[in-house]
């Protein structure tokens, strides 16, 4: 199979893998060095900020792959396998979201404050436990859901490294049965999704509505799961672009799975700017001052409204008017760098909605190399989970897929 | 002028009347149109056909339609000008609905007419070269050619894998 072997060496790229473990040590050292600083808060902020943005990813990642399976859709039988891929971010994903207990004190302003009978919901050791209880049912489900669709793609052959050799043992024991493992991937899927909006919604309301105590929104927590499959799109369109530069057509990606990629992704750019509209209109109907103070300080007050615009136009009004047009959505280079400002302007909007409640004195919008760097530590950490991933599997992501319909 | 002959070849499957469609754009003959009984777009791609004009047409009523839709829900505030629970009159952040439903609407207007100018309709001789099975199984693909090459043409369709008929045009 020379085609596998031609995958493999693509992931064993060294000088790729360096650069992100280099990009891991950079964010590492960056947060350290923010940690030891005047303000250790910061450094917190932009870890939150980071956790957020790059669980949105792979949780968003793998759904694609789930929903394209439930609506038994054909076209994206080659895309499925490098969403997939996306899951292998939980297990850090799940690691990071344990890390954050540490930074407790710095996270959350209403510690300590009176919440006038919010404390039954919000406290700290029922927020982190029902949270982690939570990621780790999703991510449970997002695994079971992979183990069967690796299962199911199972490739006889020499199966390549330790963990495919073990599964590739206990599979060929068992009887390849693929409407069973098809069924078992659609009730798993419908559990996901199910899992998906419950507890993208609790991590929401917990970690980022949570931060302005007094302030409710019932839609925070489907604006935050429409968000979330939003730049999963756009991380799969940069993850397939780039398979497709380093493998050409034998990726098994062709111009039209980018052209209905980039459509989806277009689709949830207009999704994700219209659960925002419906939050603020009845935000701005009902002109309650507990409701509306929370917008005015971020679109209307410096420095704060300056970075809403700013969020507005990357995430919203660029995209929108660039995919419009429909050969773009096929031009790799150009939609890597779109997607990728569009992930800057999701960053950014993370920062819009915590950054007014954990820094109240602002004068400037608090950003600075560092948070770069911090940023640049978890791609590190997104690109080489998914790199190992590919390397375990590649056969099972980018073999037979098109035979199995 | 000699008069032209229209020969028409009936085929079963897309991809063989997509190579005919393929082999016809290459040879001397003229490809007149092609019949299919879906939307294919390996149909599409093999006649190469100049990029349709249609979504102009939509993406301008889209555009009218935002303007006119934002416009009537200002005009009709102007209209009663009430000020109702302390909002402006004239109100962007709602009228923004006012704009998009319009711009649906209008944008289908556009579609439609866009389709009605562009696909050259309506239009009554098609029927005179036509196979009722085009609207079932077959693919149609019709060719002119001189007097004379009638023969010739016939050949080429059926070594192309089809039922030939052929017209007088």
């Amino acid at each position: 199979m020379t085609s596998n072997r031609g995958n493999k060496e693509i992931f064993k790229n060294r000088p790729v893998l360096l650069t992100f473990a280099v990009f891991v040590i950079i964010g590492l050292g960056g947060f350290v060095f923010q940690l030891a600083g005047q303000h250790p808060e910061r450094a917190w902020q932009a870890y939150l900020i980071n956790f957020l943005l790059w669980s949105a990813v792979a949780q968003g990642g793998l759904l694609f792959s789930m929903v394209t399976h439930l609506t038994k859709a054909r076209w994206s039988k080659p895309l499925q396998g490098i969403a997939e891929s996306f899951a292998a971010f939980f297990p850090i994903s799940f690691g990071l979201f344990l890390v954050l207990f540490l930074g407790r004190d710095h996270l959350f302003p209403w510690l300590g404050r009176d919440l006038h009978g919010k404390e039954v919901w919000l406290n700290l050791p029922f927020l982190f436990w029902r949270d982690f209880f939570g990621l780790l049912i999703l991510y449970g489900l997002g695994f079971a859901y992979l183990y069967y669709a690796l299962r199911l793609k199972m490739v006889p052959g020499e199966p390549h490294g330790v963990m495919h050799r073990f599964l590739h043992k206990r599979w060929s024991r068992g009887a390849h049965d693929p409407d069973r493992f098809r069924a078992k991937m659609s009730t798993l899927s419908v559990l996901y999704i199910v899992a998906y909006a419950l507890v993208l919604s609790l991590v929401a309301f917990d970690l980022v509505m949570s931060m302005d105590p007094h302030w409710i929104s019932t839609l925070f927590g489907a604006y935050s799961f429409v968000k979330a499959f939003y730049v999963g799109l756009g991380s799969l369109i940069i993850l397939a672009a780039a398979v497709r530069l380093s493998q050409g057509e034998q990726s098994g990606l062709t111009s039209s799975h980018f052209h209905d990629l980039g459509k989806l992704f277009f689709a949830f750019c207009l999704a994700w700017a219209d659960f925002f509209y419906c939050q603020f209109i009845v935000i701005w109907y009902a002109n309650i001052s507990e409701e509306t103070s929370y917008i005015i300080k971020r679109t209307m007050l410096a420095p704060w409204n300056s970075l809403a615009w700013t969020v507005f136009i990357v995430s919203f009004v660029i995209p929108f008017f660039i995919l419009l047009n429909r050969s773009i959505k096929t031009k790799l280079n150009f939609m890597i760098v779109l997607c990728s400002v569009v992930l800057a302007g999701i960053w950014l909007e993370h920062l819009l909605l915590l950054g007014p409640a954990l820094n109240p004195r602002a004068v400037a919008v608090p950003l600075g190399p560092v948070d770069g760097f911090i940023t640049l530590g978890f791609l590190g950490l997104m690109v080489l989970s998914i790199l190992f991933f590919l390397r375990l599997f590649p056969a099972l992501v980018f073999g037979d897929q098109r035979e199995v319909v | 002028m000699p008069a032209r002959r229209y020969v028409l070849g009936s085929f079963k499957g897309e991809s063989e009347a997509t190579l005919a469609i393929e082999a016809l754009k290459k040879s001397s003959w003229e490809l007149d149109r092609v019949h299919t009984p879906f939307p294919s777009h390996k149909i599409s791609e093999a006649l190469k056909g100049k990029k349709s004009r249609v979504g102009y047409f939509t993406l301008m009523g889209g555009i009218i339609g935002f303007l006119t839709g934002f416009a009537l829900a200002v005009y009709t505030a102007v209209q009663w000008n009430i000020i109702v629970s302390g909002k402006p009159v004239v109100a962007w952040i709602p009228f923004l609905i006012v704009g998009f439903e319009f711009t649906i609407l209008f944008a289908v207007f556009g579609n439609v007419v866009g389709l009605l100018t562009q696909a050259r309709l309506p239009e009554f001789d098609t029927l005179k070269v036509y196979d009722p099975r085009f609207s079932g199984e077959y693919f149609g693909i019709v060719a002119t050619c001189d007097e004379g090459e009638e023969q010739k043409l016939k050949d080429f369709l059926t070594n192309m894998g089809g039922e030939v008929n052929a017209f007088e045009g």
